[in-house]
């Protein structure tokens, strides 16, 4: 295969950490023939050039200020796939935290007295400005799962990635239950696919891959009442990755 | 066929025994205060007298996992792989040794399973005598799964400073040639095997509210019980209920290939009726879209569809997914469910006759 029939891909970044982006560079160590099944044009965190002819775009990041948004849509225009790439992409990510916040007071806390010079508004998962092809859950993405992904843009299909509950995953490695261990867990709502990572070293699910399809969301209430949780910190647990996604089932069900 | 006596102080010799034989030994072992099915290195990792175990034996005749075929996409040539490493199971209770019996009768039904029936045959069952209830789930004597089925080659019963061993087959009784930790039994033994046995039953209750026999016709009757709703609404569709379940066979089957689009390999992997994705077919319909119905053909699947088509149940009585479930839901509960709403509607219809007749009569 010569180095032009390649796919073309290109990494950007919006408000986030850059470690899904990271992840991408550990995967490269992991799957070296990546380099050779690809040909990346732009990826500032691990390259200096600068490619604008691509097909494929890896987006990192929330979209959390209205200058993102026409940035977004540059990116829609060019890319012939739009991937978001991790929790903040996915779902607005922990920097959707603030939506549940007054924003002047969030600007104040972090920008203090130069809070009027930075823009910002409520943080929001990339597909709320364009329209994503593909997500890749997690925080940070799964290197084996990246590498999956890829494989399946390589094929011409988009990627499918597992969307059954964690609770699954977690117990064909005969993991002790959280709950057993006089602990609290979001498995049975959380998208499985990073190998039950929390629950096996001990740490209940944060629900960083975001909700199943179907989430039972009065039952998993119950089920965290009857575990000892008052309902504020039953929302201060759905609060760390889901923030968007439950506001969003909130409005809906407000709605009727 | 035959019995044996061991001093339990020479099950260590056996293991080394057959470990010298290169059979891979797995047994019940701790870890963290619950008991798993693992590889054996040393006989004091085991745990003959365990209560019960997260996954079934089942993980080693159909694995979470497996490779079907590998494949080269562009030559189109395929191998298939098929793999069956002498594997000696220990301490299987007697529920699970009937949820084999019901493996072996679905893998080996119409076309045989060619993975599951390599591996079965080299694979050694060693059954244990359950004497206590494991836990509060199970409900193995009303499901007539207390006795072991005769599938075993070697069943083990306790009998304080030895084990008594039945040997159930040639493949049982070759796990014991050349080793010298099994005795020749005595009247004696034999007395103290029926003594054992014969106190076991009354520490188990019957926990089922109608005959096992009557299960079938029971869920026959019960296709539209408001409580499949209810059922529906308490369930979190986590799965983990068909995960743990040791007659759950159900499975997916994808491709995974490499970064170059040559080599690549078909995967079956277990799969769970209770997701959403599960009854979903080409076009986006699914069948069974809503929780109710998922858990209705659960139990349908557990205490019908698998009887009437294998002549075996499907629930075995374990009390796997009763114990792992975190909304409570237990095959118990909603068979005595369903079998007290059905009496009531009996009851109800009954007297409506009487009145009736008694109208007439008037």
């Amino acid at each position: 295969m010569s180095a032009k029939t390649l796919p073309r891909i290109a990494f950007f970044e919006f408000t986030s950490c850059e470690g899904c982006q990271l992840t991408v560079v550990d995967t490269l160590q992991d799957h070296p023939e990546l380099l050779n099944a690809v040909e990346i044009v732009q990826f500032r965190e691990a390259m200096s050039e600068r490619g604008d002819n691509y097909q494929i775009a890896f987006i990192e990041g929330s979209c959390t200020r209205p200058s993102d948004e026409a940035k977004l849509k540059e990116i829609r225009a060019k890319a012939q796939i739009v991937v978001a790439l991790g929790a903040c992409a996915h779902l607005g990510g922990v920097n959707a935290i603030r939506n549940r916040m007054a924003l002047p007071e969030v600007r104040e806390y972090v920008y203090g007295e130069k809070a009027a010079w930075f823009e910002t508004y409520p943080a929001r998962p990339i597909e709320a400005v364009i329209k994503v092809d593909a997500s890749l859950p997690g925080c940070p993405i799964d290197r084996n799962e990246f590498a999956m992904a890829v494989t399946h843009l390589l094929q011409g299909r988009l990627p499918n990635l597992p969307d059954y509950p964690l609770c699954i995953e977690c117990k064909l490695l005969e993991n002790v239950c959280m709950y057993q261990r006089g602990k609290t867990c979001l498995g049975p709502i959380t998208r499985a696919g990073c190998a039950a990572i929390c629950p096996s070293y001990g740490d209940g699910c944060e629900g960083c891959r975001g909700l199943i399809p179907k989430p039972n969301w009065a039952a998993m209430k119950a089920v965290l009442r009857e575990h000892g949780m008052t309902d504020a910190e039953i929302d201060s647990r759905l609060t760390m990755f889901l923030t968007y996604q439950t506001m969003q089932l909130e409005a809906k069900a407000a709605e009727g | 066929m035959s019995l044996r006596i061991m001093p339990k102080s020479l099950l260590k010799t056996w293991i080394k025994h057959l470990q010298s034989r290169h059979f891979k030994v797995v047994g019940p072992t701790e870890r963290f205060g619950q008991y798993v099915f693992e590889e054996i290195h040393s006989a004091d990792e085991l745990v003959m007298d365990y209560p019960t175990s997260v996954l079934p034996p089942k993980k080693y005749l159909l694995p979470p996992r497996e490779r079907l075929f590998t494949f080269n996409a562009k030559t189109m040539e395929m191998q298939p792989d098929i793999q069956a490493v002498p594997t000696v199971i220990l301490g299987v209770h007697t529920c699970d040794m009937h949820a084999v019996a019901m493996l072996d009768k679905v893998n080996n039904t119409g076309y045989a399973d060619q993975h599951y029936k390599a591996r079965r045959e080299a694979t050694y069952l060693v059954s244990v005598e359950c004497l206590t209830p494991c836990m509060e789930g199970s409900f193995c004597k009303s499901m007539g799964t207390l006795t072991v089925p005769e599938n075993y080659d070697l069943h083990f019963t306790d009998l304080g400073s030895d084990y008594a061993v039945e040997v159930g087959s040639e493949k049982g009784a070759a796990l014991l040639e050349g080793c010298s930790a099994f005795w020749e039994p005595s009247e004696a033994d034999y007395a103290r095997v029926d003594a054992v046995i014969g106190a076991k039953w009354q520490h188990f209750p019957y926990r089922l509210e109608c005959d096992v026999t009557e299960l079938p016709d029971l869920l026959a009757l019960s296709q539209k019980s408001p409580l499949w709703d209810e059922l529906g609404e308490r369930c979190l569709a986590c799965g983990m209920c068909t995960k743990v379940c040791p007659t759950c066979y159900c499975f997916d089957v994808t491709d995974e290939i490499d970064l170059n689009l040559e080599h690549g390999e078909r995967i079956r992997q277990w799969d769970s009726c209770q997701i959403e994705k599960f009854a979903v077919v080409a076009g986006g319909h699914n069948f069974r879209s809503s929780r109710a119905l998922r858990q209705r053909h659960r139990f349908m699947r557990k205490g019908k569809y698998q009887y009437e088509a294998f002549g075996l149940m499907g629930c075995v009585g374990c009390g796997r997914c009763a114990a792992s479930c975190l909304v409570h839901i237990t095959p118990v509960d909603t068979f005595n469910a369903l079998h007290r709403l059905r009496q009531a509607a009996q009851n109800g219809s009954a007297a409506e006759n009487t009145a009736s007749n008694q109208e007439v009569q008037a």
